[in-house]
């Protein structure tokens, strides 16, 4: 499917129409060639027989005034029939004095050597004919004329042939083209959906590499080769991560036993640094739990339950989760216009997406603060909208709080300092994106997420 | 709870003595196995009660251990403890037939709460809503105390029903987080706290005060104070 719709983009099409007209002119090219070679071949041959004749009517030594090459002309297409050549006798004023030959104009007089001429001899239509025309010594002009039959019969098939062959080369050619390109597509395609599965995250995709051969082939092991080792790459990332939590986590449990196991035999003093510890202890354990759900997103290691989602349901959800949480925050969390749409999505994530986001309005602004969750549809995007009228971020400013660890500049508060890049990782995940935008005032998060259905829609 | 042993398989001699020593203080009975092996003997020659069985042995996975107790049709609830903290981690825990899944490091409230929850998940289930005198209207999403009815939003409503369910035991929030809002993740703000706080005002107007705030523990329902 995905290769007939490549198959079907203009450009190949185009392709092949220049490729066509190429292969025409090529051979236009060709055939011009090859008519001016046989023109020549046939002038030639005919040029050495007309002067082989000459030389037999102008006998070196004879006397050549007109009477006697007339008698020579006599005596020699007297007994026999010449049916190949004609002979004439033109007097200086064009007259003929031998022969039966007409010429037409405007060469009834030809000048002496080699010249094209057209002639009747008794019949009715004119024909082609090469001349040799000598001079007399008495003024008068011997004549011999051979009929170009093969030129003739050349000239009569010509612009058929032209035609014929102009258009078999570009059905020729374009077909090529057409077959060539529509192959390498083909072959393109499945090289196309090889990294389209590799860029949602499924690394075990290789590029087929049946029935090719020469530099694709190459092509392809070199593509998989390096597929390989990006897998590699990633596996290893993993296992670090998994290795990561497991060596980490246990001399932090072992370490939070130790802190909670003797506070019993130890004075107040000694009691209030253990609680201190265990305090700096659980937020490094939350930021260190944070960051493994982000490494767990963005590795696509999830266990996607990649659904239908209707997202008015769970705006509605989570904003009755979380208008309690904002309100003790001293702000206010209204929920605006929702339109009914649904996106495939991952109904877990998309709760963390919209808990993190509104957590940040209840940590990062200040009271008094008023917030609207909002659902609308553009083109072929469903975007939900947190807007609020706190004190925003600064542009400059914007790209910088979605990487891990930052935060806007105004802010002390607590947090891992991943929230954000944490939404916008659950974001890409849905092929969408985030999106911090000036509500002047305030903030304005808008989520873009491919549309699956707009309206009301039963699955 | 049971007075039968808990059975606590850790390959960590810290980690384990600590969750023995608790279980003492709590008044249970424990046994103690470093190795997969020693578990799988051990639960065979004893009766246990309840099963602490962390994920990651030195000879034996966990996973693998309880695969062999569930196809031989072994009964005894099993809490699972891990540092692999994903969600797929603890799918395939669950899968492999845990009660609970806990993933290290944790309090030592958290385990109690859990290990109780666990052992008492078979007595008390049904529809059967109802705490002295306080009960719920699964249809209305209201909550009664004799005559006086209050209405409450859906998360309310399963917050209630859930410390019900577990009336007079500690409930931690992240087994509301869990088992109310089916979060897999901690959202790590006071969704939990925010809520029940509306919730203990809703119960107030109608007159009951019975959810208490253990600090540093998690919540209970107090039984006694649902009666007058």
């Amino acid at each position: 499917m995905r290769g007939l719709t490549f198959l079907a983009q203009p450009r190949i099409g185009r392709l092949a129409g220049q490729f066509g007209l190429a292969f025409a002119l090529a051979m236009a090219g060709a055939g011009a060639l090859l008519y001016w070679q046989a023109r020549a071949q046939i002038d030639d041959e005919v040029e050495t027989s007309l002067r082989r004749e000459q030389a037999r009517i102008l006998v070196p030594g004879a006397p050549h005034d007109t009477a006697s090459i007339a008698r020579r002309l006599n005596a020699l297409t007297g007994g026999r029939v010449i049916s190949d050549k004609g002979h004439m006798l033109l007097a200086p004023d064009g007259r003929a004095i031998w022969g039966r030959i007409e010429m037409a104009p405007p060469l009834s007089l030809p000048l002496p050597g080699f010249t094209d001429v057209r002639f009747r001899d008794g019949r009715p239509d004119w024909r082609e004919g090469h001349a040799l025309t000598a001079r007399l010594p008495d003024g008068a002009r011997l004549v011999i004329i051979e009929h170009s039959e093969a030129v003739e019969n050349i000239h009569a098939m010509l612009p058929r042939t032209a035609l014929i062959l102009v258009i078999i080369s570009i059905v020729v050619g374009s077909g090529a083209a057409w077959l060539f390109s529509a192959l390498i597509a083909q072959r393109l395609a499945r090289t196309m959906a090889a990294a389209d599965a590799l860029a949602r995250g499924d690394l075990s995709q290789r590029i087929p590499d049946a029935g090719l051969d020469g530099v694709f082939a190459q092509q392809v092991a070199g593509l998989n080769r390096m597929i390989e080792r990006m897998a590699d790459m990633v596996h290893s990332q993993r296992q670090f991560a998994s290795h990561l939590a497991h060596d980490l986590r246990t001399p932090l449990t072992r370490l939070r036993a130790l802190l909670q196991a003797d506070r019993e035999h130890t004075d107040a003093a000694g009691r209030q640094l253990l609680e201190r510890a265990e305090r700096e202890c659980r937020s490094i354990i939350a930021i260190f739990d944070a960051l493994l759900r982000l490494s767990e997103i963005e590795a696509g290691r999830h266990p996607t339950a990649m659904a239908p989602l209707p997202l008015a349901p769970i705006i509605e959800d989570v904003a009755e989760t979380m208008e309690p949480v904002i309100a003790d925050a001293g702000s206010r969390l209204e929920i605006g216009a929702l339109f009914p749409a649904t996106i495939r999505g991952d109904v877990g994530l998309v709760h963390q997406l919209l808990v993190n986001l509104l957590d940040n309005v209840a940590l990062h602004t200040p009271a008094q603060t008023c917030a609207t969750i909002s659902l609308g549809l553009a083109g072929d995007e469903a975007i939900i909208t947190i807007a609020d009228n706190g004190p925003g971020i600064a542009e400059a400013q914007r790209d910088r709080v979605m990487q891990p660890f930052e935060r806007g500049a105004a802010s002390n508060r607590p947090g891992s300092g991943l929230g954000l890049a944490i939404a916008d990782a659950i974001m890409r995940f849905h092929d969408g994106s985030l999106e911090l935008a000036d509500n002047g005032p305030g903030l304005a998060v808008r989520l873009h997420f491919p549309l699956l259905a707009a309206g009301v829609t039963t699955f | 709870m049971t007075q039968k042993p808990v059975l606590v398989v850790e390959d960590d001699p810290i980690i384990a003595g600590v969750i023995c020593r608790s279980l003492a203080a709590w008044g249970h009975p424990s046994l103690h196995a470093l190795t997969g092996r020693e578990a799988l003997a051990l639960e065979r020659e004893s009766a246990v009660g309840a099963i602490i069985l962390d994920r990651m042995l030195p000879d034996i996975g966990g996973i693998e251990i309880l695969s062999q107790w569930r196809a031989s049709g072994c009964n005894t609830p099993v809490l699972m403890l891990s540092a692999l903290g994903s969600v797929q981690d603890r799918v395939e825990g669950l899968k492999a037939g845990a009660d609970d899944y806990l993933t290290k490091p944790f309090d030592d409230a958290e385990l109690e709460a859990r290990l109780a929850a666990i052992c008492r998940r078979n007595q008390r289930k049904g529809d059967d809503l109802a705490v002295g005198r306080l009960r719920l209207d699964n249809a209305a999403h209201r909550a009664f105390l004799g005559d006086g009815g209050i209405d409450l939003n859906r998360k309310q409503f399963s917050m209630l029903a859930y410390l019900m369910r577990h009336a007079d035991r500690v409930v931690t929030r992240a087994m509301l987080l869990e088992n109310v809002w089916g979060y897999a993740f901690d959202p790590a703000t006071n969704i939990v706290e925010s809520n029940l706080s509306r919730l203990r005002g809703r119960l107030q107007a109608l007159g009951c005060d019975a959810v208490e705030t253990l600090r540093g523990e998690g919540y209970v329902l107090r039984s006694a104070k649902c009666g007058a």
